[in-house]
């Protein structure tokens, strides 16, 4: 939807509902080619919006939200929205409507990856398929682009913003994502790759690192639970920080007493090497300006040089704070709080093959599945070890290593930083590998 | 809006489809939290759209649109017949359905109080005085408790015949208490975590003693604070059924979808260890184990009455005696296990996504006696109870899962309360150490609201009735034993 076609939704919203109203616009579309088994397995495409209005009187406010944008169905949607408000009790410390605002560029359209079709990604799908079969492998994966808001389980975040206050936000974005498994009955390697840029994706390169993965990974020994020197790659470090993310960097959980941050702003609480930072304008991430309030993202350091600075902020959470928000927040009112979304841990200029030296007897640690929370406040997580998990022995990659069970302390980790590579954008995340003194492998499992 | 469908179908067919299915679907959602004594969030969303799957030249090609209009949706028709066209170069076999008779019917969940006509200020006033109950006890730094409802409304057609009407209500709730204290963080729930669902109207919010349970919920999260830590080693296991019913989700429903192990899911959510030549001969479990696949039963979160193929709802074993005996399929993958009809596991999470096979209500059958009489007959052991996280490597072999609250079990009864209680095994060693499962009268339908799978990805819910069951020598403690 263009800016000229958003404004014209959200007017009428503000024409029926006046001062007291806002409307949230988002979705798009998505487009996906999926593969297994050396075929396309799956081959999908959706167009979907959903407006939400917010109607705030006084202390009370009420949301109702739908998909239909005819001028009927818009009135209705701020009818509901009143009559929701009207039988609410007072929120005390609810926040007004914000004024008009004044947001940064952030140039992430790309119009090739708007035009790509599904021939398209049928030929770059094609090129990673004949990478894995002529190394005698099943290759699995997707090919997506989209542009718009909708988000990886169908979650559609704010495409524009207005209130009857003059606030008016938009943002048009894209985004391509080639990720892929080569596999040999449990033996498998991965790769992925994304930008908001399709051609930025190379299938056929990442089938060959996918490829050369799990080729080594036919053989693998299992080696003995315990603590071990690892090399994370980007993908397994941006996995872990998503996790640390969701449960630390908001300013909820820390004035809540739920994150390891709670009481300690000023203080070095991770390594000195580790400098944190939420920023939408980062070149690889180039987000959404402006946050589910409507409010400009400011970039804000998290942690520097291992000193913990700020959390991100929410219009609540910062006048609890008397601060200002730093534009994270989510629609309001919501119970999650604000998110760092957009996260940088600063890296290094080398590759990852460059953090293996010196290593006597360590772990390569391709990317890692299914983590979940053990201890909240230690941010101790588990998960899987996946795709390739390789020794390294005398500063070398010896051998493949059946997978483990971690459960591990980020915190503990990112005080144990030995060295990190040059920063890429994976899972969401810009993040380098990084080398870790000691991680703790809990159990082997049988593959 | 209803000849839509038909036009959808007919478009595709035209464009050259081989087959094509439609679904219109209406959906209606209300969600309504409170936290600390305040509103935290309330929306209440109505959505329609329309998905249109083909088969063109053996692929399959999927397109969605909120644009209701004749020529919005003939030209999604059209788009979903390119994409299948555009990959019917990359397909080694051309999809073949098993056969499935044309429907004609009309289905609806069970539904006496339509949630959507109960007023605002009823459900808040519910609301609200859980939360007095959860707030009142001293040391609770989150008290948060909330009610959703969901309709779904579904017109299925098919290029076969089929002309299927479906509704579905679901509601359900949920409480916790948090509470924080230095480095603790302890949480207690009820029901169960994530919140208690049926397929069902108001009548089910009704029937569950809400307020009542707030003030234990809240004190337990206090006490869990100062309890002593679960210790590390090898135990005698009891979960309850809640807890149960994730172990039976993840390690039991995600391994025996048929697409998962025939290597559809190898790029996200992973494979599985039961491969279709185990079928008939590994004994997953111990005799006692008995897991039935039910599509049919009263009021579970995956109850229908035909799913997104088009197939109607079944019921079957998947574990008998603990032999390994069934899969979850559709009606693209039964023949590859020699099945002559799909199971009816497909299902999508709206409109604009496509149908893929997903658990359908899957139940640990029930034993003998009562929980009294399990706690009695093992002694010595961890009770554990309320599911608090979750994890399991991409072939379903090595899970770890961390409950809310765990009790000593000594000299036959619950003693004292453990905190942080961990556990963590081998799927086929764990279900093999089962040596007793409760009888009837624990047996209860648990549920799950927030499964995910596939890409784009999905959500999905299901039921899972289980009563507590016993485990031997279970590893315990693991991620607080270093």
């Amino acid at each position: 939807m263009t800016e000229e076609e958003a404004r014209g939704v959200l007017d009428q919203v503000v024409a029926a509902g006046g001062t007291h109203v806002e409307g949230i616009l988002g979705g798009g579309s998505t487009s996906l080619t999926r593969f297994a088994n050396n075929e396309v397995t799956q081959n999908v495409s959706e167009r979907r919006y959903v407006l939400s209005v917010r109607v705030v009187d006084g202390k009370r406010a009420g949301r109702a939200s739908g998909n239909d944008l005819s001028p009927a169905g818009i009135q209705r949607l701020v009818e509901t929205a009143t009559l929701s408000a009207l039988h609410q009790p007072e929120i005390p410390d609810l926040e007004a409507l914000p004024g008009p605002q004044v947001y940064r560029e952030s140039d992430a359209a790309d119009p090739a990856t708007a035009r790509f079709a599904p021939e398209d990604r049928a030929r770059e799908v094609s090129r990673a398929i004949s990478r894995c079969r002529a190394a005698g492998l099943q290759a699995a994966g997707i090919f997506e682009t989209g542009q718009g808001t909708i988000g990886d389980y169908g979650e559609i975040e704010p495409l524009a913003i207005a209130n009857g206050r003059g606030l008016f936000a938009y943002h048009r974005g894209t985004s391509a994502a080639f990720r892929v498994s080569a596999l040999d009955g449990t033996a498998s390697g991965w790769a992925g790759g994304e930008s908001h840029r399709a051609g930025d994706l190379d299938a056929d390169a990442l089938a060959a690192r996918a490829t050369e993965k799990a080729l080594r990974s036919r053989e693998s020994m299992a080696w003995e639970p315990g603590r071990y020197t690892v090399v994370l790659e980007p993908a397994a470090v941006a996995d872990l920080l998503q996790d640390m993310s969701w449960l630390s960097f908001g300013a909820l959980p820390v004035q809540e007493g739920r994150s390891f941050l709670s009481g300690r702003m000023g203080e070095r609480v991770l390594g000195e090497n580790v400098t944190l930072r939420d920023d939408p304008f980062h070149p690889l991430h180039r987000g959404c300006p402006f946050d589910g309030e409507g409010i400009p993202t400011i970039p804000t350091t998290i942690v520097d040089r291992g000193v913990a600075k700020s959390p991100v902020y929410d219009r609540q959470t910062a006048a609890k704070d008397g601060r200002e928000s730093t534009g994270h927040g989510l629609p309001a009112p919501n119970t999650v709080g604000p998110l760092a979304r957009h996260l940088v841990l600063e890296g290094g200029s080398g590759s990852v093959e460059g953090l293996l030296g010196g290593i006597d007897r360590g772990l390569l640690v391709t990317r890692v599945w299914y983590t979940n929370v053990v201890d909240p406040k230690t941010v101790t997580l588990t998960g899987m070890t996946r795709d390739g998990l390789f020794a390294i022995e005398k500063g070398r990659i010896s051998h493949a290593v059946r997978n483990f069970r971690f459960n591990q302390s980020m915190v503990q980790a990112l005080n144990e930083v030995e060295g990190c590579s040059a920063p890429e954008l994976t899972g969401g995340v810009v993040c380098p590998g990084l080398r870790i003194r000691s991680f703790h492998m809990t159990s082997v499992t049988e593959f | 809006m209803n000849d839509l469908a038909p036009l959808a179908l007919d478009t595709a067919l035209v464009r050259g489809a081989d087959y094509a299915d439609v679904r219109l679907i209406e959906s209606s959602r209300e969600e309504i939290q409170v936290k600390n004594g305040q509103v935290g969030g309330l929306d209440r969303s109505e959505t329609v759209g329309i998905g249109v799957r083909v088969l063109v030249g053996g692929a399959w090609g999927y397109a969605a649109t909120d644009e209701l209009t004749r020529e919005g949706v003939a030209r999604c028709a059209a788009h979903a017949v390119a994409i299948g066209r555009s990959g019917a170069g990359l397909i080694r076999d051309p999809v073949r359905l098993a056969p499935e008779p044309a429907h004609r019917a009309s289905w609806s969940s069970s539904c006496a109080i339509d949630p959507f006509t109960v007023p605002l200020e009823q459900k808040l006033d519910l609301l609200f005085r859980i939360d007095a109950g959860l707030t009142g006890a001293r040391g609770v730094t989150i008290a948060e408790c909330s009610l959703t409802f969901v309709r779904k409304r579904q017109l299925f057609v098919s290029s076969e015949g089929s002309r299927i009407d479906q509704t579905i209500t679901r509601s359900g709730g949920g409480m916790s208490a948090i509470a924080v204290s230095g480095a603790e963080v302890q949480r207690r729930s009820y029901p169960q975590a994530e919140g208690f669902h049926r397929t069902l109207g108001y009548e089910f919010i009704d029937s569950v003693p809400w307020v009542e349970h707030a003030p234990r919920v809240a004190e337990e999260a206090v006490a869990l604070l100062t309890a002593d830590p679960c210790p590390s080693g090898e135990f005698d296991l009891i979960l309850e059924g809640s807890q149960l019913a994730l172990q039976i989700h993840e390690s039991v429903g995600h391994p025996t979808e048929l697409d998962r192990a025939l290597g559809m899911e190898a790029n996200y959510a992973g494979t599985s260890f039961l491969t279709p030549d185990l079928r008939h001969s590994l004994r997953f479990g111990s005799p006692c184990v008995n897991l039935v696949a039910d599509a049919t039963m009263p009021h579970g979160l995956a109850t229908f009455g035909y799913d997104d193929d088009g197939v109607e709802a079944q019921s079957w074993h998947i574990v008998r005696d603990g032999v390994f005996v069934g899969y979850l399929t559709s009606r693209e993958l039964a023949h590859r296990i020699g099945e002559p009809r799909s199971r009816a596991c497909v299902r999508s999470d709206g409109w604009h996504h496509v149908p893929m096979i997903r658990m359908v209500n899957l139940n640990l059958m029930p034993g003998q006696g009562s929980l009294e009489d399990l706690l009695s007959d093992t002694g010595s052991g961890i009770y554990m109870e309320t599911n608090r996280s979750w994890s399991i490597d991409q072939l379903r072999y090595n899970f770890q899962f961390k409950t809310e609250i765990a009790w000593e079990i000594r000299k036959g009864k619950r003693a004292r309360m453990l905190r942080n209680p961990t556990y963590q095994g081998i799927t086929p060693r764990f279900w093999n150490s089962c040596d007793f499962v409760c009888g009837p009268a624990e047996w209860k339908p648990w549920g799950v609201t927030n499964c995910g799978k596939g890409q784009p990805g999905q959500v999905a819910e299901m039921t899972h009735a289980a009563a507590p069951a016993r485990f031997r020598r279970v590893r315990v403690g693991v991620g607080y034993d270093d």
